[in-house]
């Protein structure tokens, strides 16, 4: 009778880690957690921790203190068991030089406890998957380029088919093209894996990532939904506008409708256009009316575009409060 | 030990197909050969208290000194240096089942490598047929020091192994591990050679340095005395290397 595993509610917890190398401190009191199915960015400028904490989830570095599990299995207390239901690449990518790549994925597929009769299938699957089988198939992995290892690192960590992934850096070193590729590949997990995928390339993680987990300098200072951290830390809207009204008599209008607004006159386009920037409390009505509201008035209106606060704002300005206020979300 | 069969193939598979294995096999056979030739030149010049099986034994600690240390040298270090130990460690593989699969891959490429010396005197003996001296094929001797090769090779085997745990770098494995069997090997006969009986605080060194005197178990060996104190000390001394190696790796961890 096969055993099946109950589903935990969260997939990997990281609860108040600590780690000090001496008197340095590496990371602390860090707590966030991946949902089952879930694919999290985790993000920081260098130096901020990352890769320790992504090591410390994977069983590969003790913590000081705090509490780690992959599926409800505790990292510190019960490796194998942490282990057996998750897979890690780190950020360098160690391979074995002298392996050829069906080789090197056939052994790896052994120590992850695939079955025997299932390893040759499995091995060709994550080889289709990862674009490997036309051209790295029988090759040795040191005659590989930066971006087939990467795929073959990929391959390694979703040939155990885990419940819980780890990647730190998947895509650096990687052209456009293989970017892409993997990118949908890492999409193409949600539902089916929790991945916890650490990047700097932003824009790439607001693509492919549910949730974002930021951290610097080794503490936590944002983590949730890229939405509700964009209404976190930019609570207004900005719209831009290129009128022939002047900031006064938008002023006047905006006033009437949002007593908390504020408008600037940025500059002049050509010389009878103003370039305006309208800044109002995020949940105002008058977001949805203001181009009507000017029309309305007999106020020309050439240009309107609201600010797009991307994932590299909401990055910047979250490190930013963290470094000026010395605090975390 | 879970996945101790699948790291054992996949080492033994590698050492095969290290050009590391093959130089270390090309140096030993070379050095063995060579050892064993002079040797039975000896003997064909004049009569010798001893054959050229027991000469040649006499001399293991040049190839453990020389050829052991390539062999064990890149078993954990090459790993340490290119993170792939790491990799390794990620997977369900417990330490211990790594650190003893690496063992005794090692030990039985060096099992191998003496094993294939016996061939020198066999040919040898062949070359001669009816009209050679029987005691240039000495049976005996021969299979007596090969039992002692293989037993003293587990704790020899097993400091390579945990001095390439305890470094990046496989040069300074080497180094550590040729120190280490130095001291090993010498240690015994230059006890030995110490005035102990006229220092009184050095007295309790006595029976320490008894138990260490490796070449006087290749004499008991060959002549096929079977002592279970050096089986003792080869077994426990390798037990005690490989758990430091365990702790070393798992520290890494």
């Amino acid at each position: 009778m096969s055993e099946v595993d109950p589903q935990p509610t969260a997939a990997v917890v990281a609860e108040m880690l600590t780690k000090r190398y001496g008197s340095l401190t590496a990371i602390e009191n860090l707590s966030f957690s991946v949902a089952p199915g879930e694919i999290v960015g985790f993000l920081g400028p260098n130096g901020a921790g990352k890769s320790t904490t992504m090591r410390i989830l994977a069983g590969t570095m003790a913590g000081t203190s705090g509490r780690a599990s992959i599926w409800g299995e505790s990292v510190a207390l019960n490796p194998a068991a942490a282990k057996s239901h998750m897979a890690y690449m780190p950020e360098n990518n160690p391979l074995p030089d002298d392996l050829r790549v069906e080789e090197y994925l056939t052994l790896r597929a052994r120590l992850k406890d695939v079955e025997s009769s299932l390893v040759a299938e499995r091995v060709a699957k994550v080889m289709d998957d990862c674009d490997l089988t036309r051209r790295a198939k029988g090759r040795l992995i040191g005659q590989l380029s930066k971006g087939f290892r990467q795929r073959v690192g990929i391959a390694d960590a979703l040939l155990g088919e885990p419940k819980v992934v780890i990647l730190d850096e998947p895509t650096i070193g990687l052209d456009p093209h293989q970017i892409l590729g993997i990118r949908d590949l890492i999409r193409s997990l949600r539902g089916k894996m929790a991945v916890l995928i650490s990047s700097h390339i932003l824009h790439e993680v607001e693509q492919v990532c549910d949730k974002v987990v930021i951290i610097n300098r080794g503490k936590l200072v944002a983590q949730g939904r890229t939405d509700d951290l964009r209404r976190e830390l930019f609570p207004n809207a900005v719209f831009n506008l290129i009128t022939q009204a002047t900031a006064a008599e938008l002023k006047v209008l905006v006033s009437l409708h949002e007593p908390a607004a504020s408008v600037e006159s940025v500059d002049t386009v050509d010389t009878q256009w103003n370039r305006i920037k309208v800044t109002l409390p995020a949940h105002s009505p008058l977001r949805e009316t203001l181009a009507s509201s000017m029309i309305a008035a007999g106020m020309s209106l050439r240009e309107i575009a609201e600010e797009h606060y991307g994932l590299e704002d909401i990055f910047l300005a979250a490190t930013r409060r963290a470094t000026t206020e010395g605090g975390r979300i | 030990m879970r996945h101790f069969r699948t790291l054992l193939a996949h080492e033994l598979r590698s050492a095969l197909f290290s050009w590391n294995t093959w130089a270390a096999a090309g140096l030993f056979l070379t050095l063995m050969g060579a050892l064993h030739w002079f040797a039975v030149l000896e003997c064909s010049r004049a009569p010798q208290a001893w054959t050229p099986v027991e000469a040649t034994f006499r001399l293991f600690w040049l190839p453990l000194l020389c050829v052991l240390p390539l062999l064990t040298m890149r078993s954990f270090a090459d790993e340490r240096k290119q993170g792939t130990l790491s990799a390794l460690l990620t997977t369900p593989a417990s330490p211990a089942a790594i650190v003893w699969a690496k063992f005794l891959s090692a030990w039985l490429t060096w099992a191998l490598f003496w094993i294939s010396f016996t061939l020198f005197p066999l040919l040898v003996n062949l070359r001669l047929g009816a009209s050679g001296d029987q005691a240039i094929y000495d049976s005996a001797t021969l299979l007596g020091g090969l039992c002692f090769i293989l037993v003293s090779g587990l704790l020899h085997v097993s400091i390579g192994i945990l001095c390439s745990c305890i470094t990046r770098s496989a040069t300074l494995a080497a180094l550590l591990t040729f120190i280490t069997l130095l001291a090993l090997t010498a240690m015994g006969g230059a006890m030995e050679s110490l005035p102990i009986e006229s220092w009184a605080w050095l007295g309790w060194l006595r029976e320490p340095a008894a138990h260490l005197r490796t070449f006087g178990h290749l004499q008991d060996f060959a002549a096929g005395i079977l002592d279970s104190r050096p089986l003792v000390l080869y077994v426990t001394g390798t037990l005690l290397s490989l758990g430091l190696a365990v702790l070393a790796v798992e520290g890494q961890e």
